[in-house]
């Protein structure tokens, strides 16, 4: 426990570098991009010295290092400072568009489970069979979908020709649950199509390679049944690569949420940060990359938590 | 003497009714109630009329703000709004009747008193966006409780249409004095509905003024506007049935309006004019004859039908046909005639064509109309080069670093003529690259627009000023983008304006 103990301490040590890395290429990146904020924010017919005084308003005329490092300085005291364009305080944008980004990343990801687990067993199961060929393939052709496409082709099905599903918005969870899923269904399907195929063909292989190793024949000699087998030994063992695989896919989904909330004109992070980049609203931006980066580093600290219970190995290394 | 007043709201609707797209529909009454859904395609940078600086924002303000002068929305003359009646004593002051009973949101009553706070503060306010608008005003005074009177430093008639814009929207000055800059996010006037929330970039809710000063109106319970950016999902969310309404369509997308069941589409000519901005103070283009080249050399119902899919209406002129100021006459003045560019090119020294530089908007839509553009000037033989920017780069890169020969941008109008000309071709004005006038008559001709005030002695001064722009070819217009929005069968009353701002006033939704 003590071992396991010292890789949460290093994981959490790496926090600190790992923020201040991203959010200063991000930071970079944002200087990069053509356009001026106050000019923006001037209006049509502003005059030299409106835009002058906009930027000495908001420090756009201190060099980019002062600039970042003011912005540093107050995210450590927990101040993410206010939108140039709204005024509004980030933090309270966040907190008011994350939990509409994560119902779908986390709808998607159930469903990415609930469909792809059985999928990945079934073909396992059947190695070469008919079945097994139908399964790979779908596989193949849900990782090679560009799930803008894919969610264009659903609002086109079922929400503009059979109207079951809204085409566009979001519904807060805490409003309504049942309308706030129905709101999230598409968007979430068109995220999962990857996440389902991603899950089926690494549990395939990897339980492909448990049911043929030695000891399942051994297990088999003893004369268990397959299925015994195959709950017990077989899914237990191929649940480290369940957990990478779900690890990755939160991560994957976070980051393909900005495409699929356009498609769907969801008021979700990926708009909010989309919109705050065009504009140059860096406050926005370095707020919304510092959260999904906290997200991120949390997902992976608590995956690596769990593999250490699931798997007895990793803490004594 | 008084300017003629408009027709009232009762002769309004009856005219909307007499007109032909409303003609075969059996007219019910308005219904008063429900609840109107709109897909917007913008946020708003303020809702102070005051401090805001987009043109797309009036739209939510006309929503929570009446002007003191209103607009026809067929013709963009002036009609009464917040003020009944306005004359000029004499050319220097301009008195202003105010309709009784006008209260805002917060209770504060709309008087002469809270007049003269708006336009001081439109006029002195660090943060006001719209000082260049009322820039003739030198003083006002309240001469009554319902009389407010403006004192010039020149003729100006312009200023009734100048206070159907922003200028001319009434806050509360009770919520102004308390909230601050904070007035930028809850603002406070005496429009049909008062704000309820906006989520930023997520949705702008508005609710009934029960103290409205018309008891029949407004016939909606509320307006939600939520920010969708994209108007192609903008158009989805009203199909799929999430909104009622969709606005700044493109003409590309009416044969997806047209598809869809149960939607109507509408269309209107707006001021919206598509154009080559020129640089006419240095080579090549201070030559008329290369002015000129330039507007025979384009195709504009080519133009039209390859980039607005023929929905749009080609333009020699910087106003529309419908527009009070047309001048029918000088509308012809450019037709497609590539060899007579070639000879004027010739004339003007350059027998083998030319070289120009056009700046352009990176976006597809104006990609494609550059090379549209283009392709058109080659076949005289110019030869284009172009340099591509955001949007605000670019009118700086123009207008103010003098990079480029031409600009294909846009001229989003004014609700009076006068400013349009003015901005363009005035000397010294932002909108005027070469910053000088290009014609020495061109100043007086300016000032002539803006000295009477009877309309029609108005439309003669254009007349007159627009010769001036059209022979020396100081632009080269190319065509005036329709309005296009979509709706569902329940959404009645609704009327597109030449300004091209969506009003909700008259809107009603079927039970």
């Amino acid at each position: 426990m003590n071992n396991k103990g010292q890789m949460i301490g290093r994981r959490l040590l790496q926090i600190a570098p790992v923020i201040v890395l991203a959010t200063f290429v991000v930071f970079g990146l944002l200087q990069l991009v053509p356009g001026d904020i106050a000019v923006t924010l001037a209006g049509e017919n502003a005059t030299d010295a409106r835009i002058v005084q906009i930027r000495q308003t908001y420090g756009l005329d201190q060099p980019f290092l002062v600039q970042y490092g003011h912005w540093l300085w107050n995210a450590a005291h927990l101040d993410l400072s206010r939108s140039y364009l709204s005024n509004e305080p980030v933090l309270d944008q966040i907190l008011h568009r994350f939990p509409t980004t994560l119902l779908i990343v986390a709808v998607a990801l159930l469903i990415s489970l609930i469909i792809g687990v059985p999928l990945g067993i079934v073909a396992a199961t059947r190695p070469g069979s008919r079945l097994d060929t139908v399964v790979t393939s779908f596989a193949s052709l849900g990782v090679a979908l560009p799930n803008f496409w894919l969610a264009m082709i659903l609002v086109a099905t079922f929400a503009l020709t059979w109207n079951i599903f809204p085409a566009t918005g979001a519904v807060a969870f805490g409003k309504d649950p049942a309308k706030a899923l129905l709101h999230a269904a598409l968007p979430a399907f068109a995220l999962a199509a990857g996440g389902i195929a991603e899950v089926a063909r690494q549990l395939r292989s990897a339980l492909i390679e448990i049911l043929s190793s030695q000891y399942v024949r051994t297990l088999h000699a003893k004369g268990l049944s397959p299925t015994a087998i195959l709950w017990k030994h077989g899914l237990k063992n191929v649940s480290v690569t369940l957990l990478t695989v779900v690890g990755l896919l939160i991560n994957r989904l976070l980051g393909a949420t900005v495409v699929v909330e356009a498609v769907f004109a969801i008021p979700g992070m990926g708009s909010l940060i989309v919109h705050a980049a065009i504009h140059k609203d860096f406050p926005v931006v370095q707020g919304v990359v510092l959260a999904m980066v906290v997200v991120v580093i949390c997902m992976n600290l608590l995956i690596d938590m769990l593999y250490a219970i699931l798997d007895p190995r990793v803490g004594r290394t | 003497m008084r300017i003629p007043i408009g027709i009232d709201r009762r002769a309004f609707l009856a005219l909307l009714a007499a007109g032909g797209a409303m003609s075969t529909e059996v007219r019910a009454a308005p219904r008063k109630g429900g609840i109107l859904r709109v897909a917007a395609p913008t946020n708003p940078t303020t809702l102070d009329p005051a401090t805001g600086s987009g043109g797309s924002d009036h739209v939510f303000l006309y929503t929570m703000f009446d002007t003191l002068v209103a607009f026809d929305y067929a013709t963009l003359e002036p009609r009464p709004g917040l003020a009944l009646s306005w004359s000029y004593a004499d050319p220097l002051t301009l008195v202003l009747t105010l309709r009784p009973g006008v209260v805002f949101h917060d209770g504060t009553p709309c008087d002469a008193e809270a007049v003269k706070f708006n336009l001081d503060r439109n006029r002195e306010d660090p943060r006001s966006n719209v000082k260049p608008d009322l820039a003739t005003v030198t003083s006002v005074e309240v001469s009554g409780p319902l009389q407010v009177t403006m004192k010039l430093n020149q003729p100006d008639t312009a200023l009734p249409l100048i206070l159907s814009d922003r200028a001319g929207m009434m806050s509360s000055p009770t919520a102004v004095k308390a909230l601050g800059k904070d007035h930028d996010r809850k603002p406070v006037g005496a429009g049909p509905w008062k704000l309820v929330s906006w989520e930023d970039n997520e949705k702008i809710t508005v609710t009934r003024h029960e103290k409205y000063w018309d008891p029949e109106r407004p016939y909606l319970d509320g307006i939600e506007l939520t920010i969708i950016q994209e108007v192609n999902t903008g158009l989805r969310s009203v199909i799929a049935g999430q909104n009622d309404f969709v606005y700044f369509l493109s003409p590309q997308q009416k044969a997806v309006i047209d598809r869809a069941k149960n939607l109507i589409s509408v269309a209107g000519p707006t001021l919206y004019c598509v154009q080559l901005y020129i640089n006419f103070g240095r080579k090549p283009m201070d030559d008329v004859r290369v002015r000129q080249a330039l507007n025979f050399a384009i195709d504009r119902e080519e133009f039209n039908k390859a980039t607005m899919a023929g929905l749009s209406e080609p333009a020699t002129l910087s106003l529309p046909k419908s527009h009070w100021a047309y001048d029918p006459e000088m509308a012809k003045a450019y037709p497609y005639d590539p060899d007579k560019a070639r000879k004027l090119l010739a004339e003007a020294g350059y027998p083998n064509g030319l070289d120009l530089n056009i700046a352009v908007y990176s976006d597809q839509r104006s990609l494609q109309r550059l090379e549209v553009v283009i392709e058109q000037l080659r076949k005289v033989g110019i030869r284009a080069t172009s340099f591509a920017g955001t949007i605000p780069q670019q009118t700086n890169a123009f207008f103010v670093e003098k990079k480029g020969d031409v600009y294909l941008s846009a001229w989003t109008g004014r609700p009076d003529p006068s400013l349009t000309y003015q901005l363009m071709f005035g000397g010294g004005s932002f909108y005027n690259a070469s910053r000088i006038e290009a014609v020495p008559e061109i100043g007086p001709a300016l000032l002539e627009t803006r000295r009477s005030e009877d309309l029609s002695s108005r439309k003669k001064a254009f007349a007159k000023l627009q010769k001036i722009v059209t022979e020396n070819a100081l632009v080269a217009p190319l065509v005036f983008q329709f309005e296009m929005d979509a709706h569902t069968q329940k959404v009645k009353g609704y009327q597109p304006n030449l300004l091209g701002k969506c009003k909700f006033e008259f809107v009603w939704l079927e039970a």
